[in-house]
């Protein structure tokens, strides 16, 4: 059969088409919830107010600690999840942006909510060089030479005596009342957490993050594509421990005291890398879903359970049944399946 | 337009290519061709940088390019193909495609990923390779086929000067191959020089205005089309025929 097509229909053809390609190409996701995160972050910060009538420390401490989380899960998501790099010694630029704010609040007096961004840029500057060196590698390699920083970083801190050694050092508390002293942290925290995950999104749509994901699956493609992969990697190695650095600086004041035994473990950057894989690594709603998921888990099974070891044992078992059936994690699995709740896409 | 002096690459006591100079002239389609272990990938990895040549220069446009880096001998218009299709699993062919576009300074480096105008280049190069349909789909549910034109879209994206095709039609059928061959053919009418690898004789002898014949590291004939069909030592080297003064 033959198709013949007058003059006048094969130009309304080229015009249907060139329509249908416009639209492709402007094709953008709309069921993205923006204001769900932000919605999320004004009730958060009205939460303050339950202090007038009663004492809702507990629940303060919950969302402070839950931060902190977000904000780190979501910082090592930059480097473990858009560029494919599992890092398990990013508890390094934590314990490094709470000694460095510490210390200055220490000699000097000066605020951690001041410095923090410092101590986010020392933190960056670390990560920079050591990406330099240890992001050669890839795989397995990379994840021991992060684990051998740990360590390394572990017996420098416990032997620093000017640091206070593995006695650690205590910080001044502020003057407010007990009812009010957790706020300045907590405001704090809240936004370096809100910052982290913004600034996430911003680099995950960005050329950055587009070279990044680009790398994360095929260094070599991505470098024939045009893109220095060497840097980025580094870029992202400092870009991931910056945020980290600054929620480890405001932590230390919060704490009052800073010792390597509670920076310097490896289990805070386990916990880290199980928030993103939880939640969804790469994703921007995953960190965010995956630290609010085990801090609750934890305090859970701690309730519950009390602090035996079964507790951990109760985490365990969810995330082990929990990644049987989300993989890719809780956001990930549902948006490849297209089952994502609009209020989770964030991204 | 580009040059290639004296390339050898070693893999221990592997010769794979062993001193093989050739020229790809401006707005030419040159062909690569020899038998399997000829060396014509690992030429063609040392060109892009891929991997580090043993020795040798590479010079484009009159600049030596072999101790640079891949991404920045892309910078400098010289963009290449993998012979198994390199694309990029979790983002969707025009995510591909885009990537592939050039990035200027730290602060292009924090600009959005796709603006409107890489979004439309990007479709209209889609749309030259009649692939537009495809543009959101993940690059892992494609088809071999639609691989290989993805790869040569992103290719395009780059503004290369020339480019290096390891088996664009590789695995494809004949059908595909032939709209293959017309893209490379439209691509080179526009004033790209081509470099390409392929083993299906045909294609070659039709589209190619010169081919270098590469057997055991080097090149062993260089010239038009039907000069290298009749040249015997490009006959022994696929065949397997046993030259007279080695014989001797």
């Amino acid at each position: 059969m033959t198709v013949t097509l007058q003059d006048s229909s094969a130009s309304a053809v080229i015009e249907a088409r060139r329509t249908y390609n416009e639209k492709l190409s402007r094709k953008t996701d709309q069921t993205r919830a923006t204001w769900f995160p932000l919605a999320l972050l004004a009730l958060l910060a009205a939460l303050p107010l339950l202090q007038f009538v009663g004492n809702y420390n507990y629940v303060l401490h919950l969302v402070l600690f839950t931060a902190s989380y977000v904000a780190m899960a979501s910082s090592w998501n930059i480097l473990g999840g858009f560029a494919g790099y599992v890092s398990l010694g990013h508890a390094v630029f934590f314990g490094v942006g709470g000694y460095f704010s510490g210390m200055l609040l220490a000699r000097y007096g000066i605020s951690t909510l001041i410095t923090a961004p410092l101590a986010g840029l020392v933190a960056a500057a670390i990560g920079y060089g050591v990406g330099l060196v240890t992001l050669k590698v890839r795989g397995p390699s990379f994840i021991i030479s992060s684990i051998a920083l740990l360590m390394i970083a572990r017996i420098l801190f416990d032997n620093w005596h000017f640091i206070g050694g593995a006695n650690g050092l205590t910080l001044p508390t502020n003057d407010l009342t007990v009812q009010w002293a957790k706020l300045p942290y907590y405001y704090a925290m809240l936004a370096i957490a809100a910052f982290t995950v913004w600034s996430a999104y911003k680099i995950k749509h960005s050329k950055f993050g587009l070279g990044l994901r680009a790398l994360s699956k095929d260094e070599i493609k991505a470098e024939s594509a045009g893109i220095d992969t060497r840097f980025y990697k580094v870029v992202a190695f400092a870009l991931s421990a910056f945020f980290v650095g600054m929620a480890g600086a405001v932590w230390g004041e919060y704490l009052t005291y800073l010792r390597p035994n509670i920076f310097l473990l490896i289990l805070v950057s386990a916990n880290m890398v199980l928030m993103c894989i939880l939640g969804g690594k790469g994703t921007i709603a995953g960190p965010v879903i995956g630290a609010i998921l085990i801090v609750a888990l934890n305090e859970l099974f701690v309730a519950t359970m009390g602090a035996s070891e079964i507790n951990i044992l109760g985490t365990g078992l969810v995330m082990a049944i929990g990644l049987m059936f989300f993989p890719l994690g809780l956001v990930g699995t549902l948006a490849r399946s297209g089952k994502l709740p609009r209020i989770l896409n964030w991204d | 337009m580009l040059e290639v002096k004296n390339l050898c690459k070693h893999f221990g006591g592997i010769k794979a290519v062993d001193g093989a100079t050739f020229t790809v002239e401006k707005g030419a389609i040159t062909a690569l061709i020899g038998p399997n272990g000829a060396g014509k990938t690992t030429a063609f990895n040392c060109i892009s940088r891929t991997a580090a040549p043993t020795s040798g220069e590479v010079w484009l446009d009159g600049e030596r390019i072999d101790h640079l880096r891949p991404h920045k001998i892309t910078a400098k218009g010289l963009s290449r193909t993998f012979q198994i299709s390199r694309n990029l699993g979790d983002m969707t062919v025009i995510e591909n495609v885009i990537v592939q576009s050039r990035v200027d300074g730290l602060r292009g480096l924090f600009r959005p990923a796709m603006s409107r105008e890489e979004k439309d280049k990007a479709m209209s190069i889609l749309d030259f390779l009649g692939i537009t349909r495809i543009a959101h789909e993940d690059g892992h549910n494609l088809s071999y086929g639609q691989k290989k034109l993805m790869d040569l879209a992103a290719l395009l994206m780059s503004d290369p000067k020339i480019i290096l095709l390891d088996e664009p039609a590789g695995g494809v059928n004949p059908s595909l191959m032939e709209e293959i061959v017309g893209h490379i053919r439209a691509l080179n009418d526009k004033g790209l020089t081509v470099l390409i690898v392929e083993h299906n004789m045909d294609l070659i002898m039709r589209l190619s205005h010169k081919v270098v014949v590469m057997a055991h590291g080097k090149v062993i004939c260089a010239g038009t089309p039907d000069v290298v069909r009749k040249d015997p030592h490009v006959l022994d080297a696929y065949l397997g025929g046993v030259l007279e003064d080695e014989a001797a």
